[in-house]
């Protein structure tokens, strides 16, 4: 019985075998039938799965018209650093300033222009200010690092009324340094004193936009540098200083201005600033100017090549621009640059020093 | 198959029997010379001995000099008729060979400077009765002067007369730079603030050079100080018409051209100011327009 079934069973797989045997071999002719009818190896499905990076769309909100391309706008847009090398000089005494390289005025005569724009029988502003505008070159050292952005106040010897509040109060140890700075104009000037009572809560620091100091009491100053942080007296800014009474005139007088570089172009920098009214003097216009130019010299990098690309004064309501010499005014810096390195050198180490 | 093979050669020689290869005609001057240098020199051969042969790393080149792109120098013509902002008739001008061709020698403003021509032309500049220019770019400047309006801005509330350091202070704002003594203003003098006046032409001359005269259309306008007592801004004020401020200035003022509408604005829609201007033009310059 047993070997009986077990015959049959073989039977039948050998018939069932045949079969399919025929039937593929039918199928196979018609190329009708999958080929591959065993599973994709163990893995195989997985490992697409991850090869496939999920593509995530990201929701971006509304951008106005006029921002969008931007930065397509920003690089075809022409350069903004100052170049008429190629223009012609003008022959004529009668020309179109368009077909010719800018006209450099000397500078007073650049002031005389604006005066006859602002006479009484034109615009009728002779008082308006005379504003600056410097360029500048803001390559480094090297050529792909650019000079930050700076904030100074230049001193102007002749004042005028630039139309900001600035508090001094000014720290010396000795009496008539004291009084020198009082006479200056320093809002509050004093000793160790002065200290304790800062350090007490009856004077508030806040109250003050500058602190100037002399040398001389920096041992008794260490205290406030907490207080103080970034303002805490150093002479790299000139808030610390022997002349007492030059440091509070030029703080309380001097003209502050920022380079600010442009965000595409980032070796082109510019300055918007005034050096007075139009009613002053040329001479003393010329002298602020000067020295304008001489403090904007002094964040010079040390590369080759100039810092000041253009100057140009202008003044309201005049649409006139004018392109004045400033190469004049930097001989004398140029001749005391290798005086100044040594004084700066010293000026380091009494800090040194004294911390 | 051969037989198809000879048919075929025979019909392409027949063909270039009956068609003249067209080679023959390009017998243009065409720079085709190089300048190279071997990028491995050959060996040196024994003194008497053979040459040794050259390998294939011989036979690259780098190429130090190529005549067909190389700049060409400034080639000098012989002006025949003043070219403005080039020069006068009979002057030698050192130009571009490209522009020499197409602009000066193929018009006929020029020849070449040859030695011949030079002796042929020698009194060509004294003979003619052309205007000359004091220099070349002063041609421009009368050009640019005799067809632009200037604007002068005058006080609302101040008196004034009119000066030659007003004109060239309001030349300078325009962007021409024209000295004080080069100024000349109507005999009559004009004063003001007057409100007659306002925004009304007069003529001034203009001389460059201390040689060349040319007339300027100028359009008078007061300005206040004062926001409020300011005149409204008009834009493109030269467009419209006006009338002389001085009467006996009017036929100066008609013979300065006045300045056509660009194309571009009338595009844009600018077709009551073009008839406006036609009308205007026609009251001015009566004829066929």
């Amino acid at each position: 019985m047993n070997t009986l079934s077990f015959r049959t069973a073989i039977h039948s797989c050998i018939l069932k075998s045949l079969q399919n045997k025929l039937i593929r071999s039918t199928f196979e002719t018609t190329n009708l039938i999958q080929t591959r009818e065993y599973a994709a190896r163990k893995g195989t499905r997985e490992r697409k799965k991850k090869g496939k990076v999920k593509v995530e769309i990201q929701k971006v909100g509304f951008i106005p018209h006029n921002q969008r391309n931007r930065e397509k706008y920003l690089a075809s847009r022409p350069k903004l650093k100052f170049d008429d090398s190629t223009m012609r000089d003008p022959v004529d005494d009668v020309f179109v300033m368009n077909y010719y390289k800018w006209v450099v005025y000397p500078f007073q005569e650049a002031v005389q222009c604006h005066r006859e724009t602002h006479s009484p029988e034109i615009y009728n502003k002779p008082d308006s200010d005379l504003l600056v505008t410097v360029e500048l070159n803001m390559q480094g050292e090297k050529k792909n690092k650019m000079v930050d952005n700076f904030t100074r106040i230049a001193p102007m010897p002749h004042k005028f009324d630039h139309g900001e509040e600035r508090s001094i109060i000014a720290f010396s140890k000795t009496p008539e340094n004291q009084d020198i700075a009082r006479e200056a104009g320093a809002q509050l000037s004093g000793g160790p004193d002065m200290i304790k009572q800062i350090q007490n809560g009856q004077l508030s620091l806040a109250d003050f936009k500058f602190v100037i100091a002399h040398p001389e009491i920096l041992p008794e100053l260490v205290v406030l540098r907490g207080l103080l942080k970034k303002r805490f007296p150093n002479p790299k800014n000139g808030t610390l200083d022997v002349n007492l009474g030059t440091a509070v005139h030029k703080f309380l007088h001097g003209v502050s201005y920022t380079a600010t570089k442009d965000e595409y172009e980032k070796d082109f920098g510019l300055i918007e600033t005034r050096v007075g009214p139009l009613s002053m003097d040329a001479k003393q216009l010329e002298e602020n100017f000067a020295a304008l130019v001489r403090d904007i010299y002094t964040m010079k990098p040390k590369r080759q090549g100039t810092f000041i690309s253009r100057c140009i004064l202008w003044s309201p309501p005049s649409p006139e621009k004018l392109k004045v010499d400033h190469v004049a005014y930097l001989e004398d810096t140029e001749s005391t640059k290798s005086k100044g390195k040594v004084e700066d050198e010293d000026d380091e180490k009494v800090e040194q020093v004294a911390l | 198959m051969w037989k198809t093979i000879n048919s075929a050669l025979v019909t392409s020689i027949k063909n270039q029997t009956v068609l003249q290869p067209i080679n023959e005609l390009l017998y243009q001057q065409i720079r085709t010379t190089y300048v190279l240098k071997r990028k491995t020199p050959p060996n040196l051969h024994k003194l008497g001995g053979l040459r040794k042969p050259l390998r294939s790393r011989h036979y690259i080149y780098d190429v130090i000099k190529n005549t067909a792109i190389e700049r060409q120098p400034d080639i000098e013509v012989l002006l025949t008729s003043v070219v403005e902002g080039l020069g006068n008739v009979g002057d030698k001008v050192s130009v571009r060979p490209q522009f020499a061709y197409n602009n000066l020698l193929l018009p006929g403003l020029a020849v070449y400077a040859s030695p011949e021509n030079q002796e042929k032309y020698k009194d060509l500049a004294i003979n003619t009765d052309v205007k000359k220019y004091s220099t070349p770019s002063a041609a421009y400047t009368v050009q640019s002067l005799s067809r632009m309006t200037l604007s002068v801005i005058m006080n609302k509330d101040v008196p004034w007369t009119l000066k030659p350091w007003h004109i060239k202070a309001s030349f300078r704002k325009c962007g021409y730079v024209v000295p004080e003594y080069a100024i000349e203003l109507p005999e009559q003098p004009i004063t003001g603030p007057n409100m007659d006046i306002e925004n009304k032409e007069f003529a001034i001359t203009v001389t460059i050079n201390k040689q060349e005269k040319v007339n300027v259309r100028c359009r008078l306008h007061h300005w206040s100080t004062e926001l409020a007592s300011r005149l409204p801004y008009v834009p493109r004020f030269w467009e419209t018409p006006s009338e002389p401020i001085l009467p006996e200035q009017k036929s100066i003022l008609d013979t300065i051209p006045i300045k056509e509408i660009p194309v571009r604005r009338l595009r844009s829609g600018a077709w009551g100011v073009w008839v406006r201007f036609l009308v205007w033009r026609s009251e001015r310059h009566p004829g066929p327009a």
